[in-house]
């Protein structure tokens, strides 16, 4: 979920109790943690040549990565963007609904939702047909439009109410203050959250490979399994890194673009139009048709599928290993983004260069991070540090993605409850005689114990969802959910793919309707 | 209880120098206030005494015990001083009860508890003891903050602005409250605030500090009464300034002399006057240009000679548009300038 990926180290203030020195070992280990993997990629990718480019696929790959950028990601950003107006500043029936609802299809990852919509569509229920290009267009529009709707939202909503009022006063009607100001106040908003999305469907695998399309991500797979070029797939994994770099800088500059953009600190609730009674229920319309096609259509038919077909037998396991991976991985993650969040508190260089380490993992595609990962332990066995790639070395190398890829996820709740710590408390505790140890377990843990709660949530569901990393790394034969659902997916058992996928989408809700009650109070006076 | 006792106490952020040269006593069982602007330096002097920072260089001692010297700080867990901060900085996650008890770890569970009743019993907050700081009153938090400062019986306690987020009623009420209480418990206190007329309230002693460094230090009565400076004198009440030179001895402002002796035949002077020091009575001396209510006094604005300054006149007075301008001298100092 890569609207965690916000940060802003504020002034100094940890009391956890490590000397200075430690701290920083901890901060340096925690950056190269989840910058080697990514580094790995560039350097080995470098040292390969440009005589063992396989240019066609590469040039299919970029081909389809910047054709479905372009219809996908715009497509998410245009009705994203008119979601979130129309719930920031209009009246209409179910307002209040849609404000937290719209954000749902968040909670499927793309590959679940082009599940559902292929089988859909090969019973012949689906609304239109879902195939090729146009299918995985349409599931990453909309799929990922809550990444700009929670992006245009959170700037709609931090507008100064004076400025839209100002505007009104002036005479401007409704459609020149969306265009004159509401939306360019928006913008670096609605940029930074289109880049999400557009890193989301770059870094996408499965959906694009259900459809036949080769993208960057697909071309990793075929040049590293169909065609066993070693190299080749790192050359396309370093084009992909690079390419998904260029839009997290996009979306970091966006964003820090944004904070200004709030200007005056008088807070009223935002004036709404009231829309004529036509337009009203043809707003209802249009954020009905993007949760149902989003979220509500594909929860239900997989549903349906899976009560058709449950398979408790085949699913035991799956689960099983998902839990367990995504219990300790995110554990392993929550550890990393806490010694990244105190560290970038510090405000130093090392936090700063954490923090960069963080996003970069974040933003790579899984299977990108898995190759590096790959190339490491394989350097490793050269150098007969490590033996073979057996079962354990496997989930090692797969629970270091894991924490690389998903840490940054964790830093922004984590630092959000380091914010509750108050430079107030600690002295005032310190003079009331609370040595380090004591601030720690009476003061710092229990205040922050919410934030970490929901960091931990966030981390779990995130490694339950990932599916190319798993796919490149896990042992033999250790299935996961995502697994199982790609295996049917492959072999057209779209079927049995349906109940694996539905404990996917469930258990991607939990966050999902946590971090949208957040974002929704963030702002001041917001009821 | 002990005094505290800062001698020569320098410190600098980044180098910006935020206190110089410093002595001041809290004389044992007594209100030290510290009066200044923001930038003073007076919070700062609160943190030294804390520990919560070092000095970079002069000493503090509690008593007979060094607990800050440039080679030395005693950590501000081992100080045993209560401090009261401005946002009061209660523990969100605790309740009243448990605020106050947190200080009390050396002891068995049931008795913390107990004791930790009788101080809210004693800021009058007994019926409050399991509510969490966001269910309580902004004076309620002050009255905990308080009563958590005080329970470990502390060698000093240090006040942070303490009622400056409060209206004017309940901070006169606040203020009587923890000043009986610091009374009953004869705990040496030192008292931050910019309200002069506060300060003058509280204090046992005064000590008013500008820009870093300590501009007097005595008691309410003699520093407002013989201020050594223009700056202690505006700090602690509306006056109003002339310059000029001393001739026979005196300042002549258009409003009258202002004795000046002790300047000998300086060049250049300031006149200092009180808005309380002026009294009005019919005569043709200055123009009234108008009169307003400001509470217990009128405030008055007379022009002479092109010179506008403020009085503080009794209620209604019957004034015509012309008044002479008496100068009473306890209000009225000169200053080399």
């Amino acid at each position: 979920m890569a609207l965690a990926a916000a940060h802003t180290p504020r002034a100094a203030r940890t009391s956890i109790p490590t000397s200075w020195s430690a701290q920083g070992i901890l901060a340096l280990a925690a950056t190269l943690i989840c910058a080697m993997p990514a580094a790995a990629v560039l350097v080995l990718a470098a040292t390969g040549g440009v005589t063992g480019l396989n240019i066609d696929l590469l040039g299919d790959g970029v081909l389809g990565t910047l054709g479905l950028a372009s219809v996908g990601g715009g497509g998410a950003i245009i009705l994203g963007a008119s979601a979130a107006w129309l719930v920031s500043l209009c009246v209409f029936p179910g307002r209040g609904f849609f404000t937290w609802a719209l954000v749902l299809p968040l909670a499927a990852p793309s590959f679940v939702l082009a599940y559902a919509y292929a089988s859909m569509t090969w019973a012949g229920a689906a609304p239109i047909a879902v195939s090729g290009f146009w299918g995985a267009a349409f599931i990453y529009a909309f799929g990922l439009y809550p990444y700009v709707y929670l992006a245009a939202r959170a700037a709609f909503m931090s507008q100064s109410s004076c400025a839209l009022e100002a505007a009104r006063s002036l005479g401007a009607r409704s459609r020149d203050v969306f265009l004159r100001v509401a939306l360019p106040l928006a913008r670096p908003g609605i940029v930074a959250g289109g880049a999400l999305a557009i890193l989301e469907i770059a870094a996408d695998y499965g959906a694009a490979q259900h459809f036949g399309i080769t993208t960057l991500s697909t071309a990793i797979f075929r040049a590293w399994y169909a065609h066993g070029d070693a190299i080749g797939a790192l050359q396309i994994a370093s084009l992909l890194l690079i390419a998904a770099l260029v839009f997290l800088v996009i979306e970091r500059r966006a964003r820090g673009r944004a904070a200004f953009a709030g200007g005056s600190t008088r807070w009223r609730p935002l004036p709404r139009y009231s829309l004529s009674p036509g337009v009203a229920v043809a707003a209802t319309l249009f954020c009905a048709t993007l949760l149902v096609l989003g979220a509500g259509l594909p929860l239900l038919w997989l549903t349906r599928l899976a009560l058709l077909h449950a398979d408790i037998s085949e699913l035991a396991r799956p689960m099983v290993n998902s839990l367990s991976l995504a219990g300790v991985g995110a554990i392993i993650a929550l550890a990393l983004a806490a010694i990244i969040a105190a560290a970038a508190r510090t405000g130093g260089a090392l936090g700063k260069a954490s923090l960069f380490a963080a996003g970069m993992g974040y933003a790579a595609p899984g299977a990108v991070i898995a190759l590096g990962a790959l190339a490491l332990f394989g350097l490793a066995r050269e150098a007969g540090i490590v033996g073979g790639l057996g079962a354990g070395l496997a989930l090692t190398a797969l629970f270091w993605v894991y924490a690389a890829r998903f840490a940054a996820a964790g830093v922004q709740p984590i630092d959000a409850g380091l914010a509750r710590l108050s430079k107030g408390l600690d002295a005032s505790a310190r003079v009331l005689g609370a040595n380090s140890w004591r601030r720690l377990l009476r003061i710092d843990l229990p205040i922050a114990a919410p934030s970490l709660a929901a960091a931990a949530l966030i981390l779990f569901v995130e490694i339950l969802k990932e599916l190319p990393a798993t796919l490149i790394l896990r042992p033999f034969n250790f299935d996961t959910l995502a697994v199982q659902a790609y295996a049917y997916a492959s072999d057209e058992r779209l079927l049995e793919a349906a109940a694996p996928s539905l404990l996917i989408f469930i258990a991607g809700l939990a966050p999902i309707l946590i971090l949208s009650r957040g974002i929704t109070r963030s702002r001041p006076g917001a009821r | 209880m002990s005094a505290v006792c800062l001698s020569s106490v320098a410190r600098a952020y980044d180098g910006a120098r935020a206190l110089d040269d410093v002595s001041l006593t809290a004389p044992n069982g007594h209100v030290l206030a510290l009066l200044g602007p923001s930038g003073s330096g007076k919070s700062t002097i609160l943190r030294l005494i804390a520990g919560l920072e070092p000095v970079d260089s002069g000493e503090i001692h509690f008593g007979d015990a060094l607990v800050s010297s440039r080679s030395h700080t005693m950590p501000a867990e081992a100080r045993r001083v209560g401090f009261v901060f401005q946002d009061y900085a209660l523990f969100p996650h605790l309740n009243a009860a448990a605020n106050v008890a947190f200080g009390l770890d050396k002891r068995q569970r049931a008795e913390r508890e107990l004791e930790a009743l009788r101080w809210l019993d004693r800021v009058g907050l007994k019926h409050r003891a399991h509510s969490f700081p966001h269910e309580l009153s902004g004076g309620e938090q002050q009255r905990v903050a308080l009563a958590r400062a005080l329970a470990p019986r502390p060698h000093a306690l240090l006040l942070d602005e303490p009622f400056s987020g409060l209206d004017p009623v309940l901070r006169a009420e606040l203020r009587e409250i923890t000043l009986g209480t610091l009374a009953e418990t004869r705990t040496t206190t030192l008292f931050v605030t910019h309200d002069a007329e506060e300060a003058l309230l509280v204090a046992d002693r005064l000590a008013i500090l500008k820009g870093g460094r300590l501009l007097q230090e005595a008691g309410p009565r003699d520093a407002y009464d013989h201020p050594n400076s223009h700056d202690v004198a505006a700090a602690l009440g509306p006056v109003n300034v002339f310059k000029a030179s001393v001739e026979n001895g005196a300042v002549h402002t258009p409003f009258g002399a202002v004795r000046a002796e002790h300047l000998g035949g300086a060049a250049s002077a300031r006149a200092v006057v009180r808005a309380e020091a002026l009294l009005l009575r019919p005569g043709t001396q200055a123009r009234l240009l108008d009169v307003r209510p400001s509470g217990a006094h009128d405030l008055a604005r007379i022009e002479a000679q092109g010179v506008i300054w403020r009085a503080l006149i009794p209620p209604r007075s019957a004034l015509a548009d012309t008044v002479d301008v008496e100068i009473h001298p306890s209000g009225a100092f000169a200053f080399s300038a």
